[in-house]
């Protein structure tokens, strides 16, 4: 028996390529029924999420075989043309496939460098394969190994540390700032798509109000009422700043909407605490030497992505001994199963348990 | 069986090492965590606690009675009220900072010739004389943490104007927090001198031939007194706070510590 996966990822093709071979949840559970019957895999698992599809398949068939019936299988069940196809695809056999799963489980082989949703689809992948009882007692092994690989490189590297997305780096530095963001306003001049993250992310970590203003009324209300906030009138808004802990600025004004002078004036009579103004616009809405104020930290789009990059540099550091321990457990777990069973310990003594919990 | 002084020697030593370590924490920076250097600081108050007691049960008084005794005294409360305030892993990191100051003070207080015996000890025989004494040196440890509070916020602040991923990675605070934490330890360390000098105008020194306002203790005391409590109320008068009200309270320690011994040696009345 050999372990394969074939698959196709945001690795190998774009988008417009993946969405036709992407598999609805209420698809996979027929298709994996499919392949156990169409006799090519003993068990298998198929994952489907919007970077890659991959089917994991323990297979009697040795690796070329097995990945030309995979291949086969995959083209006619979403009905496509062969060249569309062929050139996406990687597989990998045997020890290549283990390492695969286990970068995969880790992050190691995501968009972003060690994101930690893919392993919940992971999850939810083997958890949807035993509901359709196509594992046995490899794959199980296998997948649990797997978790377990991931959950050792979260504990003990730095893959997973820090922020990659411009919404949470600015929560890490608002909590640099201030001592918790409990009881803290945020006002959103401009209702964009990026401010929405940022004062989501803010909201979920403890901030109090939200203040939404925009030269839409209407779509001021319409964010202010999806975030739990108030819509405050463009004209009015400057009267809020007494009470602002930090402003989220992402207008398409082509000046500045906040200069040196009138952040001057209008702090002026703001209790001495610090004042975050983080500004997603550009053109920038928010003047920089504002930064140069007592107490008022200005970041723009650029701060931000620079610091996400930094984090993102972080973990490529990481990466060699995530590799290396990787590398090292799948040697082991391969050489477990490939070794036969002790006289007297019955027949797969290391593969006997079925399917546990996959959390 | 160790004396007093070498048991003060071996804390010292202790604090020595936990500077060490901070230095490798800086040059990480700041970004590991700090539970080694809470241990060496923890080891070095139990030290330097037996070195009071030693002294203290020696001599049946309070170890506050020259410039050696006062000096460890306000070693042992600062690190003391480090150790209290470290036990939350909030404020465990203010000791990579505030080491150095422990060694300094130490290797002060060994310096030779500010061990004066008085196995009589009349001065502090006194209770009276005791706690103005005491109380003083406790506010001497506040105004030392609360400068250490504020250099770091310095630092913090530093990393958060120039957009360094320090400021998210290393372990010091907000800088909201250190201004709460020096704007407290200031408030905590103005009242306690305001306590500590008020006894003074009834511990009573007939036989001495100069005035109080004469003596350069005295005035020295006056001085630190009224800046610090021109700090204190600026900030809540005149809304002074942030980077100035940080380089001020660093400023007035710098001064406290630099004058402390100088105007001891000079005052007639604190001999």
């Amino acid at each position: 028996m050999s372990l394969i996966v074939v698959g196709l990822s945001h690795h190998t093709c774009p988008v417009s390529v993946r969405e036709k071979f992407a598999f609805g949840q209420e698809e996979i559970a027929p298709s994996l029924a499919k392949m156990q019957q169409s006799g090519l895999a003993d068990e298998c698992v198929l994952l489907s999420t919007c970077n890659r599809v991959e089917v994991y398949v323990a297979s009697p068939f040795s690796g070329s075989e097995a990945f030309e019936r995979i291949h086969h299988f995959l083209q006619q069940d979403r009905g496509c043309e062969e060249e569309a196809l062929l050139p996406s695809l990687y597989s990998h056999v045997d020890s290549d496939c283990i390492e695969h799963l286990f970068k995969v489980a880790s992050g190691l082989d995501s968009l972003v460098l060690g994101e930690t949703e893919i392993l919940g689809q992971l999850k939810d992948a083997y958890q949807c394969a035993v509901g359709a009882e196509s594992t046995g007692k490899a794959l199980n092994k296998l997948f649990q190994k797997a978790f377990h690989v991931a959950k050792h490189i979260r504990s003990n590297t730095g893959i997973q540390r820090g922020s990659t997305s411009v919404g949470s780096v600015a929560v890490e530095l608002a909590e640099r700032i201030f001592d918790g963001l409990e009881g803290k306003r945020v006002m959103v001049i401009g209702a964009g798509d990026t401010s929405e993250k940022t004062a989501r992310s803010l909201l979920s970590r403890g901030a109090s109000e939200l203040l939404v203003t925009n030269r839409s009324m209407e779509r001021a209300r319409a964010l202010a009422d999806e975030l739990d906030g108030r819509a405050v009138a463009f004209e009015d808004w400057q009267e809020e700043f007494y009470h602002l802990d930090i402003v989220i600025s992402s207008t398409s004004a082509p000046t500045y909407v906040l200069n040196r002078l009138k952040v001057q004036q209008l702090i002026q009579h703001r209790p001495a605490t610090p004042l975050l103004l983080i500004d997603i616009a550009v053109p920038r809405d928010i003047d920089p030497e504002i930064n140069e104020l007592e107490n008022v930290y200005v970041y723009n789009i650029d701060h931000l992505q620079s610091i996400a990059q930094d984090y993102l540099e972080q973990r490529q550091s990481e990466l060699t001994k995530c590799e290396t321990y990787i590398r090292s457990k799948a040697q082991e777990w391969l050489e477990a199963w490939k070794t036969p069973p002790k006289r007297g310990e019955g027949t797969d003594s290391y593969f006997q348990a079925g399917p546990s919990g996959a959390s | 069986m160790l004396t007093d002084r070498q048991w003060f020697l071996c804390a010292t030593l202790l604090y020595g090492l936990g500077m060490m370590y901070s230095v490798f924490l800086w040059r990480k920076g700041f970004r590991k965590d700090d539970r080694i250097h809470y241990f060496l600081l923890l080891a070095g108050f139990a030290l330097n606690t037996t070195a009071m007691f030693m002294r203290g049960f020696s001599f049946n008084r309070c170890p506050v009675n020259n410039l050696f005794e006062a000096t460890m005294f306000v070693d042992w409360s600062a690190v003391g009220v480090y150790l209290i305030l470290g036990l939350w892993q909030k404020f465990r990191f203010v000791g990579a900072f505030a080491s150095p100051i422990f060694l300094f003070l130490g290797i002060f207080a060994l310096m030779p010739g500010l061990d004066h015996q008085d196995p009589e000890g009349q001065l502090t025989k006194n209770w009276a004389v005791s706690l103005h004494a005491v109380l003083i040196l406790f506010s001497y440890s506040a105004f030392g943490l609360c400068a250490v509070a504020s250099g770091m916020y310095l630092i913090q602040e530093r990393h958060l104007k120039t957009h360094n991923i320090l400021a998210i990675l290393s372990k010091i605070p907000s800088i909201e927090r250190l201004e709460s934490i020096a704007s407290r330890l200031v408030l905590a360390g103005v009242i306690l001198l305001s306590v500590g000098l008020s006894f003074a105008p009834f511990l009573g020194q007939p036989d001495r031939p100069l005035a109080w306002y004469q003596d350069a203790k005295v005035i020295w005391s006056m001085v630190i007194w009224a800046t610090y409590v021109g700090v204190v109320s600026s900030r809540y008068l005149w809304r002074f706070g942030g980077r100035p009200m940080a380089w001020a309270l660093i400023a007035c320690f710098v001064f406290l510590i630099l004058t402390f011994s100088g105007t001891n040696l000079m005052s007639e009345m604190h001999q």
